[in-house]
């Protein structure tokens, strides 16, 4: 018993000693991992997804960015055809849109740090999507974190982190709608009126809907419409 | 009628003469300051640059105004204050004080908060009894600031007393008291709790802390400052470990700092006594206990770290000893600074349990080794 007592004690110093070496150790050189930063700037993954931008010249007003979004963010708005705007205060960043969009008309960019001064300026329409917001580097070091077997480190290195937009150039694979079932086609016409691009006609004599390839942009809108399902989108070469 | 105050004028100089500090390094410069001021044509100029300069190398108020006194405490406030702040972050990886000038590192962060007290409404809340609330942070300065008067530095010192360090341990007893009285004024649950653990602590540390010192005035044989530091060719810290070691602990426990932080306990109890305080009623009391441990740290730096002795700079003169006894404190209070971020915070109980138990007990074995160096002859 009193063995036990004594070893107590004796571990008990051991320990002392111990906090104080760490704390010197940590005194002279802390294995802090705080980034300061707008002075550094963390490296992140190349994929990450930042705030998105827009390429009208891409863009066949397909809607399917606004359909997909799940915190129902994107409102079409018509300028020359009608054009996704992004409301940032409803954005949950999970990019499905950048992801649906079928001709890579809106990708993101490397910015992830965005302030806006009002709400009312959080509400982004097509135009102002067109480019990436202007950015101020205050950043002279990038840094990364690397874990390994020792634990967790801060690398610091001297560079500023390349931000510039790089282009993607998404295989487009172009799809045209085509009537599979013109039997069961009732005629409704719905196709003809929401075709944005005016490339479905009805042929009156023939009694059939008459899709101009060459006009189709493949934004399968019609499809989707379609009440009897016999619209469908096909590839060609 | 001018010429009596002019005969009065140079009586007084004649006594400041009488007493000054001899700095070769600062000579030359005297010498250039009083040749430009010469040759300015405005009467009686000359004499009153000479009257002023004569005041301020004086050797009592030099050591009480400048070092090791106010100006020193004050740049050592702004100091430590940033010091602790910035160690604390560091081993505890954080960055601590940064914005507030960042070429150095928010050196002057203290500065700033000094001056956002300064221009706060200090509150003086209803319950509060009115006259001792404001008046007691201003009293507590009394014996928190007399010790400076009486710890001497080589040549320079306040008032030379051979019972220096007796006073000294008898005005640093009497801090408590007016923290004490701080929580009573303030009136209010938290102040008291912290009052009663301030009384608490004070009771566990105040007899091992007295007889660690007077341990050490028995090894030495006198409690005149000079006569301890002409006899430390060995340092105290190694001819009495354990009194060292006590008045240490002891010095952690009377500046309420962690990890016997006890009587303001952020945590539990937001600052104890001085919970009431705001704007710069709160800044003096703040630093109360940084002041104390400033007066602690000259004592156990003339106790246990021989006091000014180190290497004699002939340039410096008798500003030699005042600037070894600050650097040899300064260090003292910034290894002590980094205790605070190594432990937690002891429970009431367990910190009496120390102060009552083994603190006391090597308190009792340190006196023996001093009275059994100090009789036989000693050093």
């Amino acid at each position: 018993m009193k063995v036990e007592f004594k070893a107590r004690r004796l571990d008990l110093l051991r320990m002392h000693l111990d906090v104080i070496r760490e704390a010197f150790k940590q005194a002279v050189a802390p294995d802090r991992v705080t980034v300061e930063y707008p002075r550094e700037r963390k490296k992140y993954p190349a994929n990450f997804r930042g705030i998105i931008v827009f390429d009208k010249d891409k863009c066949i007003s397909c809607f399917r960015c606004a359909h997909i979004c799940p915190a129902n963010a994107i409102q079409m708005t018509f300028y020359e055809k009608a054009w996704p705007g992004i409301d940032y205060t409803k954005c949950i960043f999970c990019h499905f849109c950048v992801d649906s969009c079928p001709t890579g008309a809106l990708r993101s960019t490397k910015i992830h740090d965005i302030a806006f001064a009002t709400m009312g300026e959080m509400k982004l329409n097509a135009v102002q999507m067109l480019k990436a917001p202007e950015l101020t580097r205050e950043d002279s070091f990038t840094v990364e974190y690397v874990v390994d077997s020792q634990g967790w480190r801060l690398e610091k290195k001297a560079e500023i982190d390349e931000l510039a937009l790089e282009q993607f150039i998404i295989p487009e694979k172009r799809r045209v709608s085509v009537c599979v079932d013109p039997e069961s086609c009732l005629g409704c016409r719905l196709c003809v009126e929401l075709c944005p691009n005016d490339a479905i006609s009805v042929d009156r004599k023939a009694n059939k809907l008459n899709i101009l390839p060459e006009k189709c942009t493949g934004c399968g809108i019609c499809v989707r419409n379609c009440p009897m399902k016999v619209l469908e989108l096909k590839e060609v070469k | 009628m001018i010429e009596v105050l002019i005969d009065l004028i140079r009586y007084f100089l004649s006594i400041l003469k009488s007493n000054q500090l001899d700095i070769p390094l600062i000579k030359p410069i005297i010498a250039l300051i009083m040749k430009i001021v010469a040759q300015i044509p405005i009467p009686y100029l000359s004499n009153l640059v000479d009257f002023i300069l004569a005041v301020i190398l004086w050797r009592p108020l030099f050591a009480v105004v400048v070092m090791p006194g106010l100006t020193v405490l004050m740049i050592y406030l702004l100091y430590i204050v940033w010091f602790e702040r910035k160690l604390t972050a560091r081993i505890q990886w954080r960055v601590g004080p940064l914005e507030v000038y960042r070429p150095l590192r928010g050196a002057i962060q203290a500065l700033a908060d000094g001056i956002r007290y300064l221009f706060q409404e200090a509150i003086v809340h209803k319950d509060a009894h009115r006259p001792y609330f404001v008046q007691l942070p201003i009293l507590a300065f009394i014996p928190v600031l007399l010790p400076i008067a009486f710890i001497p530095a080589g040549n320079v010192v306040g008032i030379k007393s051979p019972y220096a360090v007796q006073l000294t341990i008898a005005f640093i007893s009497l801090i408590p008291i007016t923290v004490i009285a701080i929580g009573w004024a303030s009136n209010s649950r938290f102040a008291f709790i912290g009052s009663v653990r301030e009384a608490l602590m004070y009771v566990a540390y105040e007899i091992p802390f007295i007889v660690a010192a007077i341990s050490m005035i028995f090894l030495y044989k006198s409690g005149d400052p000079y006569i301890i530091v002409e006899n430390q060719w060995i340092p105290g810290a190694i001819l009495n470990p354990l009194a060292f070691l006590v008045f240490l602990i002891a010095m952690l426990m009377a500046t309420s700092r962690l990890p016997f932080e006890i009587p303001e306990a952020d945590q539990e109890i937001a600052f104890g006594p001085f919970v009431e305080y705001s704007g710069i009623l709160f800044g003096l009391v703040m630093v109360l206990a940084y002041e104390k441990l400033y007066v602690m740290a000259l004592l156990f730096t003339i106790l246990f770290l021989g006091g000014w002795n180190g290497i004699y700079i002939s340039l410096l003169g008798d500003l030699n000893a005042p600037i070894w006894l600050t650097i040899k404190t300064i260090v003292v209070i910034s290894i002590i600074a980094m205790v605070r971020s190594m432990y937690a915070r002891y429970r009431i109980d367990q910190a009496i349990r120390i102060g009552f138990s083994w603190l006391l007990a090597f308190s009792m074995v340190a006196l023996a080794i001093g009275v059994v160096i100090g009789y036989e002859g000693g050093i």
